[in-house]
């Protein structure tokens, strides 16, 4: 009887870059193939046996984030696919939690979760993007696991902060920003009350508010759903509309531009914009899809 | 099963002699099918000689029972289209830079007045009320004007006359009496209309409102349930239904399994439930897939309203409205899925939403499948059937021969493996007539009706 393990195995070529994601050119080819690839992964799973459950197990989880990953650039993911699948990575992760918790060491020592926080990486935090520095702590890790686990070896190794981070962002976006006056008159109950999170996240949420007040146009233009990111930053509520991913990060960053009133919103982004945008490049690295995103918006703020 | 064959008959009539054939098949039979063609909702009216079909191109085609004919009074009326128009238009949020689809969601009818009729139809953020009425007749001799409509010159008349009504081709309107906009942020999944005839329900992910039939610009948030942050949410509402005799109760479904029956009486926002309805997982048969296998996505009370029937991805479960800890009835639609259930997930199959619907009797349910197979339980008798819609046995009062998938070992002649299934053809849209046994089945593009053998 074929082993269905060999069989999915013939057909995929186990190398991280199958797993690299790269945003914007590429993704399409890369992504057909990673489908393909699941395919196979995914009906050995069904018929497979003999495929040991912590394999399973992260086959799935990858299948989750995964598609949480594809989820987060569609324009609007669906809510519901979106909780259902963030449930069973939360699932996933409690047991792999209590795993991690009976037995000392199980992680890869190349590979822990302080080592994911370098420049450049998509602060999601699905560490499906390698760059060159951890592939060679990974494959330094591959060593150590037996040749008899090529599936586990390329299954990328995804801690736990990666999982959570994945679960919030996604769900962050989708908390979409709701009209405080909208053309019907809802009754209170059903309005959002304003926010109030614990975090240093709380000026950002009084501003949306301010902004919201003010009818201004660019406050309610809502670029991507990216101010979830900005937990630690005190950040200026005229950048709440624009896509600030690429200055997210694990580690701290200092605040880009000081806090402005928000009597000034109307004028800013065109002033503040480009030069925004020159300070953070010599910072952070910039994801491609983000620099298109802004280019776009700019050309919509210009009137082009 | 011996015993005496029950009359058939009007009604549902749960006897085994109960025999499906075809009666009609409605659209296309391209094998290319635009998107736009499918049939995103199916629902009789109350009467049962009215049915609407709702497709992703926002367009709602109602057809209409003929009268049965005196030369073969055995033979049911044909439905045939009685009125096609587009209810929602694709629209574009600016705010949001978001694009709102005009595929209709669900359609609920509502009960009739007077000579029009009207219904309820919705797509992800509007609900609208669509009056559709007859004019038979029309009004000739004005005085003011000729009968192309052009005004006439006042000096140039004479004489005085009364305009008189002349018969002419029917003709059958729809026109938008209300828009309700504006309220839902999620994408609504479920309307009700509600026992009283003057109220209705919308819900959403994470919300369900309550509207008059009469006010669009205001609307009764009733149940809340998004959590302060985000991150923290977990669940999401499903399906909600008022219940078909007392309306002040409500239900609705959960993404966790979970239906919560809520009383209007008890505070104006109801997100304490009166009734919370979970089964107990069964431990031996947990995996990944758990929790999304057990969402929720079709909830119906049955008309006589003590029972409501749940439909989750590989089941259907009837509840007994007094008792929470469990449902009284369970039916496998199609365990065998049970072992596919990562390859269904890596094609996301296992989000397909599946309705079900109660006969008029509530004595057999009903609910689709892939394939193009559609499942019947029958109550009292625990016997099951699987019918297939198809071109194949599209021939008039044809014989529907039940389907049987094979789960492994030998496959027998006639048998479908579970590796041949077609998962792109799946039957998520039943209706089943009010009081007699018609089933409307809509597959992909085409809407197929089938009725009982007339013994």
């Amino acid at each position: 009887m074929q082993n269905p393990e060999s069989s999915c195995l013939d057909s995929f070529p186990f190398s991280e870059g199958n797993y690299l994601f790269m945003l914007g050119r590429g993704l399409k080819r890369k992504l057909s193939d990673y489908e393909e690839n699941m395919a196979g992964l995914s009906s050995a799973f069904d018929s497979s046996r003999s495929l040991p459950y912590p394999l399973k197990r992260q086959l799935v989880l990858n299948m989750c984030l995964t598609k949480l990953q594809t989820y987060k650039m569609l324009v609007e993911p669906n809510l519901h696919r979106s909780v259902l699948i963030a449930n069973t990575v939360r699932q996933i992760q409690e047991e792999m939690r209590q795993e991690s918790n009976q037995q000392p060491v199980n992680i890869c020592p190349g590979i822990t979760p302080s080592s994911h926080s370098y420049p450049g990486m998509e602060s999601s935090g699905i560490s499906l993007q390698l760059p060159s520095g951890i592939s060679q702590q990974e494959s330094s890790c591959c060593d150590l696991r037996s040749v008899e686990d090529p599936i586990e070896n390329s299954l990328l190794i995804v801690s736990d902060d990666d999982m959570s981070s994945a679960i919030s962002s996604i769900l962050k976006d989708l908390d979409f920003v709701e009209d405080i006056s909208p053309p019907t008159c809802l009754v209170p109950s059903g309005d959002d009350q304003p926010k109030f999170p614990e975090n240093t996240g709380l000026k950002l949420e009084d501003d949306r508010q301010d902004l919201k007040g003010a009818e201004c146009v660019f406050g309610s233009f809502e670029i991507s759903n990216s101010t979830s990111y900005l937990k630690d930053l005190a950040i200026d509520d005229i950048f709440e509309d624009i896509d600030t991913s690429m200055y997210d990060s694990d580690f701290c960053c200092p605040p880009l531009m000081p806090p402005r009133s928000p009597s000034l919103a109307t004028e800013e982004p065109l002033k503040t914009f480009p030069s925004c945008n020159s300070s953070s490049a010599s910072n952070i690295q910039i994801c491609r899809t983000d620099l298109s995103e802004l280019d776009h918006i700019m050309e919509i703020l210009v009137g082009s | 099963m011996a015993g005496v064959a029950r009359a058939g008959g009007d009604g549902g009539g749960s006897s085994n002699e109960l025999q499906w054939c075809f009666s009609q098949v409605k659209g296309a039979i391209d094998e290319d099918v635009a998107e736009a063609d499918i049939i995103s909702t199916v629902e009789f009216n109350y009467s049962g000689d009215l049915l609407a079909t709702g497709d992703k191109g926002g367009r709602v085609v109602i057809f209409q029972r003929e009268q049965e004919s005196k030369t073969r009074p055995l033979s049911r009326g044909e439905y045939n289209v009685y009125s096609t128009f587009q209810s929602h238009e694709p629209e574009f949020d600016y705010l949001k830079s978001l694009e709102i689809e005009e595929k209709i969601n669900k359609i609920r009818w509502l009960p009739q007045q007077n000579a029009a009729h009207f219904l309820l139809s919705t797509n992800d953020k509007t609900i609208k009320l669509w009056k559709i009425s007859e004019r038979d007749k029309r009004a000739e001799g004005y005085n003011l004007k000729d009968e192309d409509g052009r005004l006439r010159d006042p000096v140039r008349i004479k004489e005085l006359r009364v305009p008189t009504l002349k018969p002419m081709d029917l003709m059958v309107e729809a026109s938008p009496r209300r828009i309700f906009a504006n309220a839902h942020t999620y994408h609504i999944n479920s309307i009700s209309v509600n026992s009283d005839y003057a109220t209705y329900l919308s819900a959403d992910d994470l919300r369900i409102n309550l509207w008059h039939l009469e006010i669009t610009n205001r609307s009764f948030n009733i149940v809340d349930i998004k959590p302060a942050n985000m991150e923290e949410l977990t669940e999401v509402i499903t399906a909600a239904e008022f219940h078909p005799q007392q309306c002040n109760v409500f239900v609705y479904s959960s993404s966790k399994g979970t239906i919560r029956l809520c009383d209007m009486r008890s505070s104006a926002l109801c997100d304490r439930h009166s009734k919370f309805f979970e089964e107990p997982e069964d431990p031996s048969s947990r995996s990944f897939f758990s929790e999304i296998i057990s969402s929720i996505s079709d909830v119906k009370f049955s008309h006589n309203g003590r029972y409501m029937m749940t439909r989750d991805y590989l089941s259907v479960k009837v509840w007994d409205l007094n008792m929470e800890n469990r449902p009284v009835e369970t039916y496998q639609v199609h365990e065998y899925l049970r072992s596919k259930l990562c390859s269904l997930y890596e094609n996301d199959c296992i989000f397909d939403k599946f309705e079900c619907c109660w006969n008029g009797l509530d004595s057999t349910i009903m609910t689709g499948s892939y394939n193009n197979f559609f499942r019947m339980f029958d109550r009292n008798t625990r016997r099951d059937t699987t019918l297939e819609a198809s071109r194949e046995s599209s021939k008039s009062r044809a014989i529907l021969k039940p389907r049987k998938v094979c789960t492994g070992g030998k496959r027998k002649k006639d048998e479908i493996s579970v590796d041949s299934l077609d998962f792109n053809k799946k039957i998520l849209h039943t209706a089943w007539h009010p009081t007699e046994n018609f089933i409307a089945v809509a597959a992909t593009n085409n809407l197929y009706l089938f009725q009982d053998k007339i013994n």
